[in-house]
C-alpha cells in the first residue's frame, strides 16, 4: 500500500480530548490501513517514576474523587498498576462511521482489506472522499508522550 | 409474561475477550430471552450478529447498540443501530449527546455511575452533570462486576433520590460482560412482554413507562385494587437462582423505608403505605444489601 498522510506529535501530561486529522483521499482506495502508534514505555509508571509528589497527588485524588483514604503503598499499587496512558483511534469516512479501536494497545492497525476489516472497524468495499481520523485522549500520564500516525492505501 | 434481558455486554470488537459468536452462545445456554451488543464506540460487532442470527434461526433476539465511553463517564445504550458521533461531549452539558442518541432512536442509560474513574481509570466514574433527565430512559443501578456497597449502593440510592423526587427514569441491571462469566445470582432486567412480541420494541415500552424489573430471579409484582396494592411474588426461572426462605417487602418513600414479611401467597397494604410515591424492594432473609434479590418498578400513587 502506498503511504497517503504521515504525522508526528507529541501530548503533554494530563492532556484530555481528541484530535482529527483530516484527509482528502485523492483517489478511490479498495484497501486501507490507519496505523497509530505511541510511547509504548510512557503508558504505564516504571518504578523509578513513582515519586513523593506523585504519591501525594493519588492520595489527595482518591480523597477527593471517592472519599476514599488510602496509604503510601496503596497509592504506589495504583500508580505501577492502574494508571495508564490510554489514547483510542476513530475514523469516519465523508463522516460515515469506519470504525473504533478502543483495545488497549500501542500499536494498531484499522486494516480495510478484500471485504474484511480489523475489529472494531466496519468492513467496506472502496474509499474515497473525506477520511477523518480522531486520535481519542483519555489519558495521558507522562509528558511528551510521543505518537505516529499513517494512512495508508492501494 | 416476563422477558429476560441482558444489557450491557462487549466482545472482541472492543475490548472484551469473547467472540459475537461466543456472546450468543452464552447467552442461548442461559435462557436468555434478549441480548444487547454494547461495545465500546463502535458498532462494528452489529451485523456479524445479524448475520448469524438471520442464517442460523437462533432462539434469542438481539438489541444492536453500543456504549459510548467518554471522557467523563460511559453511556450504555442497548438500542443505538448506528454510530452517533460524541466528540462535542460537554460535561456540563450531556443533554446535547442523550438528546442525539434519542433522535437516533436510541435506549439510553447511565452506566455503572459510581465506578471508579481517575487515577484508576479515567472515564468509568460519571462525572457529567445531568440537569434534565427526559432523554435519560435508566440508570444501570446494578453493575454486576462492581463492588456491591462501594459503586453500585450509591447507584441504587441515586436513582431512587432521582425516582422519589419525581423524576421519571427506569431502573436496569447489566453484566458488563468482557468473558464468559456465570449469570447464576447475578442481576439481570426483566419487562414484561408477549408471546412471540419482539422483545426489543417490548423493552422500549418497558423503560419509556419505567416498568423495569432488576432481579436475581424473584420478581416482585404490585397491583392497586382499590385502596389497596396487592404484591405478589413471581419465580422467573433464572438458572442458578436459589430462592430464600422468607421474603421481606420494602417500600422505601420520602418519610423513611418500612418492611413487611411477605407470605408466598403475597400480601395486601393500604395505598396510605405508598404516599406520592414508592420504590418496592424484596429481600431475601433480611434487608442488607447482599440479600436484595428485585427492585420493581415505582409506585406512584397518581398513575
Amino acid at each position: 500500500m502506498k503511504q497517503i498522510y504521515e504525522v508526528e506529535g507529541t501530548l503533554n501530561r494530563g492532556f484530555v480530548g481528541q484530535i482529527t486529522y483530516t484527509i482528502c483521499l485523492e483517489d478511490t482506495l479498495s484497501k486501507l490501513d490507519i496505523h497509530f502508534s505511541f510511547d509504548g514505555d510512557k503508558r504505564t509508571f516504571r518504578p523509578e517514576d513513582v515519586t513523593d509528589a506523585l504519591i501525594r497527588e493519588t492520595i489527595e485524588t482518591c480523597r477527593r474523587n471517592y472519599a476514599l483514604e488510602i496509604d503510601e503503598d496503596r497509592a504506589r499499587g495504583i500508580i505501577l498498576g492502574d494508571m495508564k496512558t490510554e489514547i483510542h483511534t476513530l475514523a469516519t469516512l465523508n463522516d460515515e462511521f469506519l470504525g473504533c479501536i478502543h483495545k488497549q494497545l500501542t500499536d494498531r492497525h484499522m486494516l480495510y482489506e478484500n471485504g474484511t476489516a480489523s475489529e472494531g472497524c466496519v468492513p467496506r468495499e472502496s474509499f474515497e472522499g473525506v477520511l477523518k481520523v480522531t486520535v481519542l485522549v483519555f489519558n495521558v500520564i507522562k509528558d511528551k508522550t510521543h505518537y505516529r500516525l499513517t494512512v495508508s492505501g492501494e | 409474561m416476563f422477558k429476560r434481558y441482558e444489557l450491557h455486554n462487549h466482545t472482541t470488537e472492543s475490548d472484551a475477550g469473547i467472540t459475537c459468536r461466543q456472546l450468543i452462545d452464552h447467552m442461548l445456554a442461559d435462557g436468555v430471552d434478549c441480548f444487547a451488543i454494547t461495545d465500546h464506540n463502535t458498532v462494528s460487532g452489529q451485523p456479524i450478529i445479524r448475520k448469524i442470527l438471520a442464517e442460523e434461526h437462533l432462539p434469542i433476539a438481539c438489541a444492536y447498540g453500543m456504549e459510548y465511553t467518554t471522557y467523563y463517564g460511559h453511556i450504555v445504550c442497548p438500542v443505538l443501530e448506528q454510530y452517533v458521533p460524541w466528540d462535542s461531549i460537554n460535561r456540563k452539558k450531556p443533554e446535547l449527546l442523550f438528546e442525539a442518541a434519542k433522535r437516533a432512536g436510541a435506549v439510553t442509560g447511565v452506566a455503572h455511575p459510581f465506578s471508579y474513574g481517575d487515577p484508576f481509570a479515567r472515564g468509568c466514574r460519571f462525572d457529567m452533570e445531568i440537569t434534565d433527565f427526559s432523554n435519560v430512559d435508566y440508570i444501570e443501578i446494578v453493575n454486576n462486576p462492581e463492588p456491591l456497597h462501594e459503586v453500585n449502593e450509591p447507584g441504587i440510592l441515586w436513582w431512587e433520590s432521582l425516582v422519589l423526587s419525581g423524576v421519571k427514569v427506569a431502573a436496569c441491571a447489566g453484566m458488563d460482560l468482557h468473558g464468559l462469566d456465570s449469570f447464576a445470582m447475578k442481576f439481570a432486567t426483566y419487562a414484561e412482554g408477549r408471546e412471540g412480541g419482539d422483545p426489543v420494541e417490548e423493552l422500549k415500552a418497558a423503560v419509556a413507562a419505567q416498568r423495569t424489573w432488576v432481579s436475581k430471579g424473584m420478581l416482585l409484582l404490585w397491583e392497586k385494587a382499590g385502596d389497596a396494592v396487592r404484591f405478589t411474588l413471581h419465580d422467573a426461572k433464572k438458572p442458578g437462582f436459589v430462592p430464600a426462605e422468607k421474603y421481606i417487602l420494602t417500600l422505601k418513600t420520602k418519610d423513611g423505608t418500612r418492611a413487611w414479611d411477605i407470605p408466598s401467597g403475597g400480601i395486601e397494604l393500604p395505598l396510605s403505605e405508598i404516599g406520592e410515591c414508592a420504590v418496592p424492594k424484596l429481600y431475601g432473609g433480611d434487608t442488607t444489601l447482599e440479600n436484595l434479590v428485585c427492585v420493581a418498578p415505582v409506585i406512584r400513587a397518581e398513575e
